[in-house]
């Protein structure tokens, strides 16, 4: 039976008098994937830090895998990987060399750095220091070192971060195949199509508080508002945009009235994206 | 805290190390480098003392101490036996006055006159004017009032010099071990730029094992260098268990001042910026071992004197345990508090 991977209770973090993150509660399943969406400076970054005991919660519980991250950090550190947002590779080593040292730490026995970096794409280069490699070529050389302990919980804090369309869906790929493993995800993403894409669920976090915590699906029904959209030929001769809400009770009478009155050149519908979801609960962008 | 990934860690801290090329070519030059001196310079003191000697009259004693260590040049003018001095062929030069037997009969006070260049070392100075006095006393049969123009300081060295080379070994092991200083604090250093002691530590590694890794990493580096150079150049025939006893604590105490160096600069340059300043303060006790008198009482504030002067007194004069402990238990002292200090604050910075 599964049971949960990650539980936040009360968790709250402050950087003197700044909270980063306030009174927040949530679990991940065994084998989820978590999207955990917020502008910066909302407490993503200082929430990751607590769960994986590089910063002890100021108040709360946070256990992992079933142990106080508090209490035994290095027990949790053993069974997790994490892939950072900024680069922190040894430059002067190669891919293989980097991978082979992390495994040592970990105390991987019959350790095939070449699998792992198969996997993420960059089989051929093993022996090319890191150094001279592209921004590409290391994140996915930060999201394979990650694999090294074939960690039951991988944190992922904007993996496909400056990667070329090509190499991302690769390491989406390799989270997909991580989860079927069985192990969970805890994935923090600006890009809202790979966070709808990939995670079982949402959670949304704005000022140090989980706003809405959900699946993609739900949140859309929840907040989102679905569309029509059309262009219709213009007096001059453009194209005009309009758009008509749908599920409204005056829907049905503006879609007659848009084909009665106006010639629609094109039509279709449209969800609400979590990025509109996330502006229609806090008010602000993602990206601000 | 396991042993295997403490040795994983230093051996990547190695590879790093000398994937550095500046530090690798420091390093391996330098050990080169003042092993080649050391066995260039001389290996012995010329104890004869070559002097020039003008006087119209000559003591009988003058002549008849020729060949036992003195080595006597008459010359036939004052401007020679200054030419002489200048060009090197004496160690000094000596003008007696013409009515010296006269004043030595009758014990009145004798002025004379020597002459010596800039750079002549105060000590035989002192073997010189002590000399004269010496000559006097014999001819005469009784203390006479010497009026040199050299005033006579310190003791007189004349038989117990140490050979510039080996005057200069504790400078050299010096160096060699400041040098590692630059090289853990620019390692540490680069692990915290780089953020990958951040990546380090969220794997089964934890804090004490990075600093028993990082410490181990220094410790080795810097003795291993100090012990092949003193090894290689013979600094280990008197006293050895006394001089590797010295030189590791002398790598415990570069290791703490690199982790000290590593939390004060944000970047290699300001690891260097740190670096070359303290290096250059803790190389002052080996300037006064290598030139006696230039520094004073105050250089006992520097840790590293403690590691200069128990190395110059066991390696050149085979001072045992009961001659230098203290000396050794102050250096110890330095340690425990270069090495507390620098874990405090490094690990400010790493947490």
């Amino acid at each position: 039976m599964a049971g949960d991977a990650i539980v936040a209770q009360d968790l709250t973090y402050r950087y003197g008098q700044l909270v980063a993150v306030d009174h927040i509660s949530f679990k991940v399943a065994d084998g989820e994937i978590l999207g955990f969406l917020g502008p910066n400076g909302a407490g993503k970054s200082t929430t990751v830090k607590v769960l994986t005991g590089q910063l002890r919660p100021r108040e709360g519980k946070v256990t992992v895998l079933g142990i106080d991250v508090a209490r035994d950090p290095e027990k949790v550190q053993a069974q997790i990987g994490v892939c950072f947002e900024m680069t922190n590779l040894y430059e002067k080593m190669s891919a293989e060399e980097n991978l082979k040292l992390f495994a040592r730490l970990f105390g991987v026995p019959h350790f095939d750095a070449t699998a792992i970096l198969e996997r993420v794409g960059l089989a051929g280069r093993e022996r090319d220091r890191v150094e001279n490699y592209s921004k590409g070529m290391k994140q996915r050389l930060m999201v394979g070192r990650a694999l090294v302990n074939r960690p039951a919980i991988l944190f992922l804090d904007e993996p496909t971060d400056g990667l070329d369309p090509a190499s991302a869906e690769n390491i989406r790929k390799v989270i997909l195949e991580e989860r079927e493993r069985g192990a969970t995800v805890f994935l923090t993403t600006h890009d809202m199509m790979e966070a709808d894409k990939l995670s079982d669920r949402v959670g949304f976090i704005n000022q140090g508080k989980i706003v809405a915590l959900d699946t993609p699906h739900n949140l859309k029904q929840q907040y989102g508002k679905r569309a029509l959209r059309a262009q219709v030929a213009g007096p001059d001769g453009g194209l005009e945009n309009r758009e008509i809400i749908m599920d409204q009770p005056e829907t049905a009478g503006a879609v007659q009235e848009l084909f009665g009155r106006e010639k629609v050149v094109t039509i279709h519908s449209e969800e609400a994206s979590l990025e509109d979801i996330f502006i229609d609960i806090t008010g602000r962008g993602l990206t601000e | 805290m396991s042993w295997p990934i403490v040795r994983a860690l230093i051996a990547k801290d190695y590879t790093l190390f000398f994937r550095n090329r500046l530090f690798a070519f420091i390093s391996v030059l330098g050990i080169v480098f003042y092993i080649i001196i050391y066995f260039v310079l001389p290996s012995s003191v010329n104890e004869e003392l070559d002097i020039g000697l003008y006087a119209l009259v000559i003591p009988p004693v003058f002549e008849q101490l020729q060949g036992e260590g003195l080595s006597i040049k008459t010359v036939d003018s004052v401007e020679t036996l200054k030419e002489g001095v200048i060009e090197g062929q004496y160690l000094a030069g000596v003008v007696l006055p013409a009515d010296i037997m006269e004043k030595l009969a009758t014990g009145s006070e004798v002025t004379v006159d020597v002459y010596f260049t800039a750079d002549t070392p105060q000590e035989l100075k002192d073997a010189v004017t002590n000399l004269i006095e010496e000559l006097a006393y014999i001819q005469s049969g009784q203390v006479l009032a010497v009026d040199i123009s050299e005033e006579i300081v310190g003791p007189d060295m004349v038989g117990i010099q140490v050979p510039p080379r080996d005057r200069m070994l504790p400078f050299f092991a010096i160096f060699i071990i400041l040098t590692e200083t630059l090289g853990l604090s620019s390692l540490i250093s680069e692990e915290i730029e780089g953020r990958t002691a951040q990546a380090l530590l969220i794997t089964p590694m934890t804090v004490k094992g990075l600093f028993l890794a990082k410490g181990i990493t220094g410790v080795s580096l810097a003795f291993g260098q100090a012990l092949l150079f003193m090894a290689v150049t013979g600094g280990l025939n008197h006293q050895p268990l006394i001089i590797v006893f010295t030189l590791l604590l002398a790598a415990l105490l570069v290791t703490g001042i690199g982790f000290l160096l590593a939390s004060a600069g944000k970047d290699l340059m300001s690891v260097m910026a740190w670096g070359i300043p303290a290096m250059i303060i803790l190389a002052v006790p080996a300037f006064g071992v290598m030139f006696p008198g230039t520094v004073s009482d105050w250089v006992k504030v520097i840790p590293s004197y403690y590691l200069v002067d128990t190395v110059h007194l066991s390696a050149n004069f085979g001072l045992g345990w009961g001659d230098v402990w203290q000396d050794i238990l102050i250096l110890l002292g330095f340690d425990i508090a270069f090495i507390g200090l620098g874990i405090i604050t490094l690990r400010r910075k790493l947490t």
